[in-house]
């Protein structure tokens, strides 16, 4: 395990060999197309009438042939662009050339690769659709998001288990901090389906959440507010290890809320996070798999916009998994 | 900024090293043999470029991909004089597929599936005691992408030592679907030439060791130039001319180089009449006719292998430069005409001083990678 750098500022070396600042990354806008939920609010406890609706909510011309992930996704993009203030009555109203897309997620296509093997068991090859092509290879979605809205820069999709979500938000940072995008739209989306439930024993999430990331400077530079600012990150072989690469050294106390799994009670080894109330989506959602990081951030955002205090940290994955990844968020001025 | 490579591993269905795999395609071998994952029965393409090393013959099982990471990844690292520990080495891993083959047969036949096991993080843990790692599902650009993301980390300081890698194993969703949609059944992957009737799956899996710089008197194997990433936006399967063009620029300028300092291409080359045609157009309008660089495509004897087909050229291109050697594009004897100024090595492998490589991949959803390798001599 290793602490990236210095919470997020990590100095770049150059081909010269001068250290230049490297890009600070902020959280612009968020959108969610989660089951009940309109706002990110909502993830810590505000109540609003309505929310959307799979059932009705999936419908339309630009989601016809598409699967259910890169439907739920383009469901909660929008909303993320139009909240960073890129989406307008033309559209995207960005740069296609410098966005990049990231998705995370664990058993987006697990459905429909039994719903493949079934088909082809029964009636051979020849009964497969072939429109179902694109929906054999987990990256359907973050390709699906791409061509909506013209998306070209660096296309990105995680499957790396619990993690996954925060992992996606570390290499969305990634990508701008080495100038290969200046924006980025980061997904975590996991569509319900028999062969995850199956798998999972309860069904999943049956949603997904955006969130656009961009440099500090690019976001002033457009007059783009700033919800929450990307801290050190790092991804270990426990709880503990993972949380103290992100928190130790800080001189700014400890972190106002802490997003995890469970009820944050330490298990042994795990360790604490003292001072940090805790707090578990999933106990809510169900679980959230490759969702759940990328949900933490969007719930990150609402906690800094109502003015909260302390910085957030979100945790996922535990005892059991391969590792452990924690990010600190911090608030809009970093 | 280059960046050395100073280990590599890789299985495919002609070898079970590097130089084994090149060995093989200089020699003109290939690994094409009757389908052996799946029922004949219910499948048009009855071929596959599989490697042969089931338990029980005709009886699939799971973990395989699995299986040829950890090997690959436990060659390179014991190629490059790693001792194996990768608590604090980042692990990137470029799959299309994942396991879902364990998937297809824990749904089909009930062979246990834990969900652990479906990103490469676990094994890579349990082996290697990694934690650092990450299974990027970038379809058959994956590996080229997983390279790209290596640079980052060494760029941002926050890594001196990568670990990037490759795997898949053929999947019946995939290999089915891919076969319902192709117009004609391959006989084999006959990239760019005009007999081309489409693309038939391998398998197997790369691995590669990428640090900042080598270790005082330690090999290094080439150095990395740069690796350009992007995506079209333009269609879900269909290869993008200007999406092509546009990677090609991005890689090109990160690394420094242009077009006439290219030795050799490795080409994506995945033997489907779309790609070739648009792979070759873009190329032909880029080098000067008859005076490019010799290209060559792997697949013709390894088949499509992939999330890490592009490494695995990558690693092909790597002994090219030290041996001096560039070998065929197996079966092709009449080129597609978008190909005609192209100079594709025919026939047996030719003998080329190569001091700049590019290598092309290119994947679903539009995504491309290019990656730009220098000799080191």
């Amino acid at each position: 395990m290793r602490r990236d750098g210095h919470d997020g500022t990590a100095g770049t070396e150059r081909a010269d060999g001068r250290r230049a600042a490297a890009r600070e990354v902020v959280v612009t806008g968020a959108g969610l197309a989660v089951p009940g939920l309109t706002l990110p609010d909502e993830l810590l406890g505000a109540v609003r009438e309505g929310g959307f609706d799979p059932h009705t909510g999936l419908t339309g011309r630009e989601m016809r042939h598409k699967d259910r992930g890169s439907r739920l996704a383009l469901r909660a993009t929008e909303p993320a662009l139009r909240d960073a203030g890129l989406y307008g009555e033309d559209g995207f109203g960005g740069d296609g050339d410098t966005t990049a897309v990231l998705v995370s997620s664990n058993f987006g296509i697990l459905d429909s690769v039994c719903a493949f093997t079934d088909i082809i068991a029964r009636d051979t090859v020849t009964g497969l659709s072939p429109l179902g092509l694109p929906q054999t290879s987990s990256n359907v979605t973050a390709g699906s998001v791409a061509m909506r809205h013209g998306l070209r820069g660096p296309n990105i999709t995680l499957c790396n288990g619990p993690t996954s979500g925060l992992d996606a938000v570390y290499w969305a940072r990634g990508v701008i901090a080495a100038g290969r995008a200046e924006t980025a739209v980061v997904i975590g989306v996991e569509p319900a389906g028999d062969a995850v439930t199956k798998l999972l024993g309860a069904p999943v999430l049956d949603g997904a959440v955006a969130l656009v990331l961009e440099s500090r400077t690019g976001a002033e530079a457009r007059g783009a507010r700033a919800r929450a600012t990307v801290g050190g990150y790092a991804r270990a072989a426990d709880r503990a290890a993972a949380v103290a690469a992100v928190t130790s050294g800080r001189a700014a106390g400890p972190p106002g809320l802490w997003l995890t799994e469970g009820d944050g009670s330490p298990a042994p080894g795990q360790g604490p996070v003292p001072g940090a109330a805790a707090f578990d989506l999933q106990a809510r959602l169900g679980p959230c798999a490759g969702a759940l990081g990328v949900l933490q951030c969007a719930a990150a955002v609402a906690h800094f916009d109502a003015g909260r205090d302390g910085a957030v940290l979100a945790t996922a994955g535990g005892a059991g998994d391969d590792a452990v990844a924690a990010l600190l968020l911090t608030g809009p001025r970093g | 900024m280059s960046r050395d490579i100073v280990g590599m591993g890789a299985v495919a269905s002609i070898g079970s090293t590097p130089e084994e795999i090149f060995d093989s395609l200089c020699a003109g071998r290939t690994g094409l043999a009757g389908l052996r994952a799946f029922d004949t029965t219910k499948y048009r393409a009855k071929r596959a470029y599989e490697i042969d090393d089931r338990a029980r013959p005709g009886a699939d099982e799971p973990g395989r991909a699995t299986r040829w990471l950890k090997a690959a990844v436990g060659r390179a690292l014991a190629d490059a004089g790693h001792p194996g520990d990768l608590a604090d080495v980042p692990v990137l891993v470029g799959t299309t597929l994942q396991e879902q083959r364990s998937a297809e047969l824990w749904w089909k036949e009930g062979t246990p599936l834990d969900t652990a096991g479906l990103h490469f993080g676990t094994a890579l843990r349990e082996t290697f005691g990694a934690t650092r790692t990450y299974t990027f599902a970038n379809a058959c650009a994956a590996s080229l992408y997983a390279l790209a993301m290596a640079t980052d980390l060494i760029e941002a300081g926050e890594a001196d030592t990568v670990v990037v890698a490759g795997t898949d194993a053929l999947g019946e969703s995939a290999f089915g679907t891919l076969d319902r949609v192709q117009n004609d059944v391959p006989e084999a992957l006959r990239p760019f030439d005009r007999s081309h009737k489409g693309m038939l799956m391998g398998e197997g899996a790369v691995a590669v060791v990428v640090r900042r710089a080598a270790a005082p008197g330690q090999r290094v194997y080439a150095r990395l130039r740069a690796v350009g990433v992007n995506c079209d936006a333009h269609h879900p399967t269909a290869p993008d001319p200007a999406g092509i063009t546009r990677v090609l620029r991005d890689a090109y300028r990160r690394a420094g180089v242009g077009p006439e300092d290219i030795d050799l291409v490795m080409l994506h080359g995945s033997g489907t009449p779309k790609n070739d045609t648009t792979e070759a157009g873009v190329l032909s309008a880029l080098f000067e006719p008859g005076a490019g660089p010799l290209m060559t495509a792997v697949k013709s004897m390894t088949g499509h292998t992939l999330g890490g087909s592009g490494l695995l050229s990558l690693v092909m291109a790597v002994l090219a430069t030290r041996r001096g050697t560039v070998p065929p594009v197996l079966g092709l004897t009449d080129p597609v005409p978008e190909a005609a100024g192209l100079r594709l090595v025919r026939h047996q492998a030719a003998a080329a001083r190569i001091g700049i490589a590019q290598v092309d991949a290119f994947g679903f959803g539009g995504i491309n990678a290019v990656a730009i390798l220098e000799a080191a001599r």
